[in-house]
């Protein structure tokens, strides 16, 4: 079920992608992963000392989850660009009050194909992408390039 | 407040063995798996890699960024390079351009550089006002081929 580009029309819609309520453990987990031990994503003392009510999700993992909407849609090895604007902070979910923070906390992924051009002799389509949480503020915005048979 | 007299600098090469286990730590994180045997069967077999036209496990499309973290103290050794405030920083945007697969078992080799620092808004006007620097990576295989280009802006607040 491959994409092709004669079948794949501007105006597509990616298929959405929709997370977890992110939790503190998954930020932790992902500075892990990554490498990024800003505090500022797992240390609440630090969070409260510059001004925050929380800790805030690193927006490398919010680029990181869009990373997943696309390849769950699009093979890896086909994108050939992927930039980001970071838009608002992502505060992960309290445990002790879940069902009120659960929605800032869920980030759902669209995208939408915007063009269809020929470069560097591949088939390319060019898709604008938004991750929005349950509250509809958006986190980030931005686009890939894929190549396609 | 970063240090302008920063542009230009680059920061030491560094050379890493992609490692199969850190692409499926990083696959676990960003799909939000408690366990390994949970993420997509191409982050953690090989065969299933190389049976989907891959040459191994191929990296999720943010994994680069591991490689700028990887040295250097990490982000907070690097922003301390840069005399960035940590308690100010936010990151603004992220750019990638992939010009080969990268996968489990590549060496890569990381070039980094400061490629510019500038203000942007009015220092009278709080809260409108930023200082912008941009990182340029670059990251080269076993093969000597730039596999690919990253730009990371961030900004003091």
């Amino acid at each position: 079920m491959a994409l092709l580009y004669d079948t794949i029309s501007v105006g597509d819609e990616m298929p959405a992608y929709t997370t977890q309520p992110i939790t503190r453990t998954h930020l932790i987990r992902y500075a892990g992963a990554s490498g990024d031990f800003n505090p500022i994503h797992h240390d609440e003392t630090f969070a409260h000392a510059v001004g925050l009510d929380n800790v805030i999700a690193q927006g490398m993992f919010i680029m990181g989850i869009a990373g997943e909407a696309i390849t769950a849609w699009i093979d890896n090895r086909q994108i050939r660009k992927f930039n980001v604007r970071f838009l608002t902070m992502t505060e992960p979910v309290n445990l002790d009050d879940y069902e009120n923070t659960k929605a800032r906390a869920t980030v759902t992924v669209t995208g939408k194909v915007v063009d269809k051009f020929e470069e560097q002799g591949e088939k390319r389509i060019r898709c604008e992408i938004v991750a929005q949480d349950g509250t509809g503020s958006r986190k980030l915005s931005g686009f890939f390039i894929a190549a396609l048979p | 407040m970063a240090d302008r007299s920063k542009i230009g600098m680059e920061f030491p090469p560094y050379t890493i063995k992609v490692e199969k286990n850190k692409i499926a730590e990083f696959a676990a994180a960003l799909a939000q798996k408690e366990d390994i045997r949970d993420i997509k069967s191409l982050y953690q077999h090989e065969q299933a890699a190389l049976d989907a036209g891959y040459p191994g496990i191929p990296m999720p499309p943010t994994f680069a960024i591991s490689f700028v973290f990887w040295t250097g103290g990490g982000l907070m050794g690097i922003i301390r390079e840069l005399g960035v405030d940590v308690a100010k920083l936010l990151h603004s945007e992220e750019d990638y351009e992939y010009l080969a697969p990268i996968c489990a078992g590549d060496t890569i080799t990381r070039k980094m550089k400061v490629a510019d620092m500038y203000e942007r808004g009015r220092k009278e006007r709080a809260g409108r006002y930023f200082m912008v620097t941009v990182l340029e990576t670059q990251l080269i295989n076993q093969r000597n081929e730039v596999v690919l280009n990253a730009k990371t802006t961030f900004i003091e607040r």
